[in-house]
């Protein structure tokens, strides 16, 4: 690793940035600015250094772009992950691994933390202090290619079960729904069924598939699976949920949707992207409010950025390192990134995607019983939908984005989504006359040469 | 910089480095070597052999583009741009009439729409997968014990297409050696590797769709038996230019060369 590729947080920022907000966290507990910055700049460097590494293809690399305190504070919960994990679990409080694109709302209701595979594998990676991105990359390949061997097929989220199954992570259930978007939950189930950690508990939500939303039996079937679920998680922690709690828990998750909603419609009426393609898309992931692991550390981020960035539209900031004439670029697909740095480079942006955005654009119903209010939002997910009406749903945000184009990405692996994939860019090519690219890639990470070369094809065509 | 209009495309690939040098919107040199283990050198040493070739030095050129996947360690570069731009402006400079370009290199193939100026309108790329590609070739050319440039000819000799799996090289390779172990004629089995190709391809096409003129570019393009497969499987006839088909990335950069140089103020004497 180069020293001039490694990243730090300049001084003169400081003073600034301590006047912005405490990150305030669910145990009641805070971080104020000046310990962000203490951790930032003293301890997460040496702690996690790949982290602070600048390298061009090192695509999760520290936003530079230093008038948006909010992806300091992310970037403080993403590397204190560890940290705050084994505190919750010293504390009593269980963790859950979900999959399959649904809202945390019930697992935190419950007492629980809700993580899926890439926040789970987040957790892991804090365990290892000292790797350079190299080592780290070596050691995130490696759990990948050991889930290979122990199931002896090519899992998408290989990794995060690997974590679990090895001890790395100690989740208390495995609790996924059988969601259409994801195939890969058999393949999970079926690492689980041949995995060495029998006592974590394996509890399927089984989601009514096939167009069910308006059908009051699966609406019902799916509550009481949810009832299921938070019952389970209730044994662990000896206290019963209450619909008030559900309740509770619905309004505190609406209130960061409706906030990722707000900033999405600011960002996108921005004659320029008033941020980087990263720094939108961590921003926008928050409003699922699980990526942290703390949905109130999330909430209080994000009622800071949405100031930040409605600042910004007024004054019509344009992102840090994004090009005037930049190729706007819609991505479509689960589990999916590009590189956006390097996007950028090539004079692309991607300003937005559909897959967890579907779960938050989708507002729970706040009077009523919560299960049952939950269960007909999860059911209506526009991403679980016909194709038809996926698609539809897809078109209204690309119009609302004024992408230029689309990507449909999935990973060698995912037969759902490979399956979709053309059927939804015909309707886009159809209805819109967009230009699309569908590309297959290996579950890697952002760093394959093979797929930014046909990122950047791509932009240069529609340039 | 001297007076003179030249312009210059390198296109570092997986097995070909090739350049190309444009004077006055003529291809005045070009070279091709084998990439070996440092892209810059491979670059370097196919923009000299070019150079030399046209008689020309380096601090002649105007402008230089790189192109294909070396071209992230392209120092010598004033700009990249990638392969399946520098295709299809390669291949539009070659033969004008082009609008679907069938591009098969070293580690990956590509279908490619393209308007009257040559601009890019649709493409399709195989993924992560050698079938289909100049490897796949090298790999059956190892088993029948053949120099590749042996394998079309070779093919043209066919009696029947035997069928050959297009999923995957390893299994495609497994498969033939079963073939030849029953007895089966060479030939016939490897106009059925080339048709396998062909039928991969003919997926790319059902994405981006097919209009003539066809041009077919790439190292491949050089297989007699793979054109051949490709018309019958595609139902096209594909246009046959003079050039060395594996140039025509390089052309394609230097031609971008060229336009890059003009559009920045600059002006050339005739455009490429």
């Amino acid at each position: 690793m180069s020293d001039s590729n490694f990243f730090s947080y300049p001084e003169e920022i400081k003073e600034e940035f301590l006047q912005t907000e405490d990150i305030q966290f669910r145990d009641g507990s805070k971080a104020t600015p000046a310990e962000v910055w203490e951790f930032l700049t003293k301890e997460g460097p040496v702690r996690y250094p790949f982290a602070y590494d600048h390298s061009r293809y090192h695509g999760r690399r520290f936003s530079k772009d230093m008038t948006l305190p909010y992806t300091l504070k992310h970037n403080y919960l993403i590397l204190t992950m560890n940290d705050r994990m084994t505190k919750a679990k010293k504390n009593g409080v269980p963790v859950v691994f979900a999959q399959g694109g649904q809202s945390v709302d019930p697992y935190y209701a419950a007492g629980a933390i809700g993580l899926r595979p890439a926040s789970v594998n987040i957790w892991a990676r804090g365990q290892q202090e000292g790797l350079n991105l190299v080592q780290e990359q070596v050691r995130s390949s490696d759990q990948k290619e050991k889930a290979y061997r122990a199931t002896s097929f090519e899992i998408c989220q290989s990794a995060g079960y690997e974590n679990i199954q090895e001890g790395t992570v100690p989740v208390d259930i495995i609790a996924p729904y059988t969601c259409l978007r994801c195939s890969d939950i058999s393949y999970g189930l079926e690492a689980h069924r041949h995995g060495g950690r029998k006592d974590v508990k394996l509890l399927v939500v089984d989601y009514p598939l096939g167009d069910q939303k308006n059908k009051e039996w699966a609406i019902e079937y799916f509550a009481e699976n949810i009832r299921r679920l938070t019952d389970e998680i209730s044994k662990l922690t000896g206290k019963k949920m209450t619909a008030g709690d559900l309740s509770k828990e619905i309004k505190l998750h609406n209130e960061g949707r409706r906030l990722a909603l707000e900033i999405a419609d600011l960002w996108w009426s921005a004659t320029v992207p008033p941020t980087s393609g990263e720094d939108r898309r961590y921003l926008l992931q928050m409003g699922g409010m699980e990526i942290h692991g703390d949905p109130v550390a999330t909430l209080s981020v994000l009622r800071e950025a949405r100031k930040t960035i409605e600042n910004r539209v007024k004054n019509g900031q344009k992102g840090l390192g994004v090009s005037e004439k930049a190729a706007r670029l819609f991505l479509c697909g689960s589990c999916v990134q590009v590189n956006n740095h390097r996007t950028e480079e090539a004079g692309g942006i991607v300003v937005g995607t559909d897959n967890h955005w579907s779960d938050i654009t989708t507002i729970v119903e706040e009077d009523g019983d919560p299960f049952y209010n939950l269960a007909k939002a999860i059911l209506s997910y526009p991403y679980e939908q016909t194709i038809q009406e996926r698609a539809q749903w897809t078109i209204d945000q690309i119009n609302k984005s004024r992408a230029d184009g689309a990507l449909f990405m999935y990973n060698w692996g995912c037969n759902t989504q490979s399956a979709v994939a053309r059927a939804i860019c015909d309707q886009l090519k159809k209805k819109l006359n967009l230009p699309t690219l569908i590309i297959e890639h290996e579950m890697r990470g952002t760093q394959s040469e093979q797929l930014q070369n046909r990122v950047n094809a791509f932009v240069e065509m529609i340039q | 910089m001297t007076n003179i209009n030249a312009f210059a495309g390198v296109d570092v690939g997986s097995l070909g480095t090739k350049a190309v040098i444009l004077v006055n919107g003529e291809i005045a040199g070009s070279s091709l070597i084998r990439t070996g283990i440092n892209s810059v050198e491979n670059g370097l040493e196919s923009l000299e052999k070019a150079l030399d070739s046209a008689n020309l030095k380096k601090e002649d050129l105007k402008y230089i583009v790189g192109t294909g996947y070396g071209r992230i360690s392209a120092p010598y570069a004033n700009k990249t741009i990638t392969e399946i731009t520098c295709h299809a402006k390669g291949a539009h400079y070659l033969h004008p009439a082009t609008r679907t370009i069938i591009d098969m290199g070293g580690q990956d193939c590509k279908a490619i729409r393209v308007d009257e100026e040559g601009n890019v309108v649709d493409f399709a790329m195989n993924d992560k997968c050698a079938a289909g590609t100049g490897r796949f070739l090298e790999v059956m050319a190892n088993v029948f014990k053949v120099d590749i440039s042996e394998l079309g000819p070779l093919a043209l000799k066919a009696t029947q297409v035997l069928p050959v799996s297009s999923t995957c090289t390893v299994f495609a390779e497994s498969e033939t050696v079963s073939l030849l172990a029953r007895g089966e004629k060479p030939e016939d089995i490897i106009i059925g590797v080339h048709h396998a190709i062909a039928n991969r391809i003919k997926g790319l096409f059902s994405r981006v769709g097919i209009q003539s003129d066809v041009f077919f570019s790439g190292g491949v393009a050089k297989n007699t038996g793979m054109r051949k497969a490709l018309e019958e499987v595609l139902e096209v006839r594909i246009a046959n230019p003079e050039n060395d088909p594996q140039l025509v990335g390089a052309i394609g950069a230097a031609v971008s060369a060229q336009r890059l140089y003009e559009k920045s103020g600059n002006v050339s004497q005739r455009s490429a």
